[in-house]
């Protein structure tokens, strides 16, 4: 390019950025509005339809209610043999449960996968990374069979107790691209002051893991929360029922016809998640973008 | 200058022994799980594909005649097969231009691009759980949501989406593509990875913004787009929840949202068929490996990994 | 005060040789460096010593026990790292005093250790800060003082001052020195930085591909280089190689050719006529215009280089070899000017065809 040329197209990208900016901008930024509204509505119309009485759902389409009532709320929490209260309960305790399960095994294998040299490891290593793509559908009802046999139906465990076997290979490939960020030279710092393995892993490596174990920590508690067919096959009693199911059960039992109880429910159940997103979103937007990195 | 990279300091040979104990010390809560919930069942569903298990008596070998029902007795099958495949051929690429789409717009540097990727994210998040799919079935039924604003806005008064076999697989695609945020937002991570600079040369060279999408954006993108793709499809085959509340469990109306995970369902536990339930397990598991295998043997013409 | 000895350590990983065959015996008290260039196996045989890495053949002894089998925390060695390693959530004190919690030491005896090595390395003001907040001079001393702590008798210190810029590089350094006359612990300092080595050291080790090539006091290796790479690797700038040839060789002298003249050295060769050889002489060591020596003909200057203290010419001989020549001071010579060149005799160093140095 001669000079001339040179100065020439620069003035001409530059004028082209100046031209283009206002207008394509104010129509992608529209776009975009327009998007989320239609997107984040029927969320919101659902919200705002647990305040209304039953008639106005099915006449409005308003996000605000003509006849603000929070009896939806009474009727849908005891809606059930069984209160929603119990329902939560249970939800709780088996998320919390899940957490616990999935940070101490799916940390450990992880620690073992970077930090520790034995035979075999690639080996089983890529095992791991095989069940990421693996269908759970295969192995589904021989695990059924199994808990069955074990007597562990119509209890948690079949929902707790694989998860403290790091079955979630999605947090196990987290941790490991975690720790490979990890500098080496800080577990040598550690031999070097008398550290065994074990050691290591508590006092230098898990410390250091905070992001990776909150990211984990939240996915977890997200997804067993928002989980239905795991307690559908394994959870028979409803004063084991957890949230999710109990929300199916109500549906069934209301026969569509307390819409606003069953948005009310439905609002409720929805809202850990929303507060934990709105606690953690930084959290949760990193988690995922970095499974996507190039490795 | 280590072995490997990934290793601790070892010294001698009663000390490379301790390694390997603590390497499986620390590996064993995930070596029980691989072979007694993993290995273990999916040996096991094989087994059982071939018998008349019911899961209450004693399994019985049959051989291939499970397989060869499905094949060829099966009208359900197939019907599932052809519900699943057109949630999974609809819903996985309309997901990732969505995705794609509202990323690169996002990527323009808006003011407020935090709150949008905010917005689209959280039906990810929600968009599993039954509430939404309860949500759903009223927003798509006859006096719902919809029909309500299509009336108020168009004068236009809609069926019933979901109980019309013919666009009740619709909804359920609809549902699928509104989850596009966590895809849109590898995207966006992968969108930044790209080195401004290129754009800017491309500039300097006089290519416009559509030129730039295709020659630049897009050929560093497919490593992203390829990873989004597998992703999706194998969380489309794997989709459950919402068929089921939208159906009440019956895959209805007439079998126009039996997903395939349904019918399996259908089949271990409500008919208490595990055998053949299992067999169609295994007819999804080959399914999906072909289909896997299929893309990463594609990516070789397409995917541009520039390292 | 402890010694070292190192006796036919080889170290392989898989099927590369790494150390080839490694004898060494380091006095209590001495502080070695380990030069070489890259991938000569310094730092592996650092490691090796510290107890990060295994050794595959051959007794590493301190103190005159065998260390192979011990585990690196007992071996009594402490190690400073290339980047420090310093713990990131710990603040500075807990980097000093996690060895010494893990070996279970009573927390009074710990606590007047961490703050007397924090008092010699000044640095008792940053007990509580983490390392983020420290600089990287600050951080380098942490690193040392978690090795003083251990009260160690042998120090390592691998390539410590890598990470420092130069003026910090330097002060560094002669703290170290300082640290080395207080303390008067055994240290061995890995490095490829000659200048280091030539001011640290009591002993230089010089590596090349897992092999010590040389090993002694910095003068005498700077003065009696044993073969042509530790000549070229010692001293800066480096030493020029002059390829000459065997004109006549006598009994107690030597006649060579070179750049179409004939010089005479007083040092007998045993090889035949004709042989070519190289003429090793350092650019510090070259006399421009001046009386006696030997002659190496004329110097054409291509470019010069002025440090204020020194000149240093570069330029060609009458047959193309390129020299460089350091001149004291400040010299008014430029490009295109041509000096005669001489040499004492007795600075300059003649390799043979093995590139081993011809003489005593």
């Amino acid at each position: 390019m001669t000079d001339a040329t040179m100065t020439a197209a620069i003035a001409r990208s530059e004028k082209e950025a100046s031209e283009r900016s206002p207008l394509t901008r104010a129509f992608i930024y529209a776009a975009l509005v327009a998007v989320s509204f239609v997107m984040l509505y029927p969320l919101l119309w659902m919200i705002a339809s647990s305040f209304k009485p039953d008639d106005e759902i099915f006449t409005s389409t308003s996000l605000l209610p003509h006849a603000f009532s929070a009896d939806a709320y009474r009727r849908g929490w005891n809606g059930l043999s069984v209160g929603f209260g119990q329902m939560f309960f249970n939800s709780l305790v088996v998320c919390i449960l899940v957490v616990i399960g999935n940070l101490i095994s799916c940390s450990m294998a992880a620690y073992a996968f970077t930090r520790l040299r034995f035979k075999g490891r690639g080996f089983w290593f890529a095992l791991m990374l095989g069940t990421l793509m693996m269908p759970q559908h295969a192995v589904l009802i021989p695990q059924y069979v199994l808990f069955l046999k074990l007597g562990w139906v119509n209890t948690i465990m079949p929902l707790v107790v694989p998860k403290f076997l790091a079955i979630d290979a999605f947090f196990v490939f987290l941790m490991v691209q975690f720790f490979r960020g990890i500098p080496r030279e800080l577990d040598e710092a550690a031999v070097m002051d008398g550290c065994g393995p074990l050691r290591i892993f508590l006092k230098v490596i898990l410390p250091l893991s905070t992001p990776v174990l909150a990211t984990a920590a939240v996915f977890s508690f997200i997804w067993t929360w928002d989980d239905f067919f795991a307690p559908l096959i394994y959870l028979n009693d409803i004063e084991k029922y957890t949230a999710q199911l109990g929300l199916r059960t109500f549906v069934d039992a209301t026969a569509q016809s307390d819409w606003s109880a069953l948005f009310a429910m439905s609002t409720l159940t929805v809202l850990p998640v929303f507060i934990l997103f709105v606690l953690f979103q930084r959290l949760l937007i990193e988690g995922i973008a970095t499974t996507g990195m190039k490795r | 200058m280590a072995s490997m990279g990934d290793t601790s300091p070892d010294v001698g040979r009663f000390a490379r022994l301790q390694d390997q104990l603590a390497g499986y010390g620390f590996l064993a809560p995930w070596l029980i799980g691989f072979f007694v919930l993993t290995l273990g069942p999916a040996v096991a569903s094989f087994y059982l594909s071939l018998t008349d298990y019911s899961g209450l008596n004693a399994p019985h070998w049959v051989g291939a005649e499970n397989y060869l029902r499905i094949a060829t007795d099966d009208e359900r099958f197939w019907t599932a097969m052809n519900v699943t495949f057109t949630f999974v051929l609809l819903s996985v690429p309309l997901k990732l231009l969505f995705a794609l789409g509202v990323a690169v717009a996002l990527n323009k540097g808006l003011k407020g691009l935090s709150l949008f990727r905010a917005i689209f994210y959280l039906p990810s998040l929600v968009g599993g759980s039954v509430a939404i799919a309860v949500l759903w079935r009223q927003v798509f039924s006859g006096d719902g949501l919809l029909n309500q604003a299509l009336n108020m806005l168009f004068g236009y008064e809609g069926p019933s989406w979901i109980s019309n076999p013919s666009t009740s697989i619709y909804t359920l695609v609809l549902l699928a593509v509104w989850q596009f945020g966590s895809s849109m937002i590898i995207f966006l991570a992968g969108l930044r990875q790209i080195p401004k600079d290129m754009y800017e040369a491309a500039s300097l060279d006089g290519a416009s913004p559509a030129r730039q999408f295709f020659k630049i954006t897009l050929p560093l993108l497919t490593p992203v787009i390829f990873f989004n793709a597998v992703i999706i499809t194998i969380d489309a085959f794997k989709a459950f929840t919402s068929a089921f509340i939208i159906s009440d469990g019956t895959g209805g109306p007439i079998d126009s949202t039996l997903f395939y995970t349904l019918y399996l369902y259908q089949e271990a536990f409500t008919n208490f068929r595990f055998g053949y339930a299992s067999a169609l397990a295994w007819v999804l598991v080959v399914i999906i490996a072909f289909f896997t295998a299929m893309s990463f043997l594609s990516a070789r013409y397409w995917v541009h990994y520039d390292d | 005060m402890t010694s070292l000895a190192l006796k036919k350590v080889t170290k392989s990983f898989g099927a590369v040789d790494v150390i080839r065959g490694v004898d060494l015996d380091i006095a209590a008290g001495e502080f070695v460096v380990f030069v070489g260039p890259s991938g000569c196996g310094k730092s592996t045989l650092l490691r090796m010593i510290a107890g990060l890495e295994p050794i595959t053949s051959g007794d590493l002894a301190v103190g005159g026990a065998r260390m192979n089998e011990v585990a690196a925390a007992r071996r009594g060695v402490a190690m400073v790292f290339q980047s420090y390693a310093l713990y990131p959530h710990m603040n500075v004190y807990k980097n000093m005093s996690f060895g010494l919690e893990t070996a279970k030491m009573p927390k009074p005896e710990i606590d007047a250790r961490v703050r007397k090595a924090a008092d010699i390395l000044q640095i008792t003001h940053l007990l509580d800060r983490k390392p983020k907040q420290l600089s990287g001079g600050q951080r380098q001393r942490v690193a040392i003082g978690r090795a003083i702590v251990r009260d160690p008798k042998i120090f390592l210190f691998d390539e410590p001052l890598s990470n420092l810029d130069a003026e910090l590089r330097v002060q560094t350094r002669v703290e170290i020195a300082k640290l080395h006359a207080d303390i008067g612990a055994t240290m061995i300092y890995v490095t490829h930085d000659q200048v280091e080595a030539m001011t640290l050291a009591d002993r230089i080790v010089v590596l090349r591909a897992g092999v010590i090539e040389q090993h002694g006091s910095p003068l005498d290796i700077y003065n009696k280089p044993v073969n042509r790479f530790v000549a070229g690797f010692i001293g800066s700038p480096k030493m020029n190689f002059l390829s000459v040839a065997v004109a006549a060789s006598q009994d107690e002298s030597v006649i060579l050719n070179l750049a179409g003249k004939q010089l005479t050295m007083p040092q007998p060769v045993p090889v035949g006529q004709g042989a070519p050889l190289t003429l090793g002489v350092r650019p510090e060591h070259i006399v421009a215009e001046g009386a006696g020596g030997v002659s190496l003909g004329t110097f054409t200057v291509v470019h010069v280089e002025r440090l204020g203290g020194q000149t240093i010419a570069y330029g060609n001989l009458d047959d193309k070899q390129t020299l460089t020549v350091a001149l004291d001071g400040q010299r008014s010579i430029a490009a295109g000017d041509k000096l005669s060149v001489s040499i004492p005799a007795e600075r300059c160093h003649l390799f043979g065809e093995d590139e081993r140095r011809i003489g005593g």
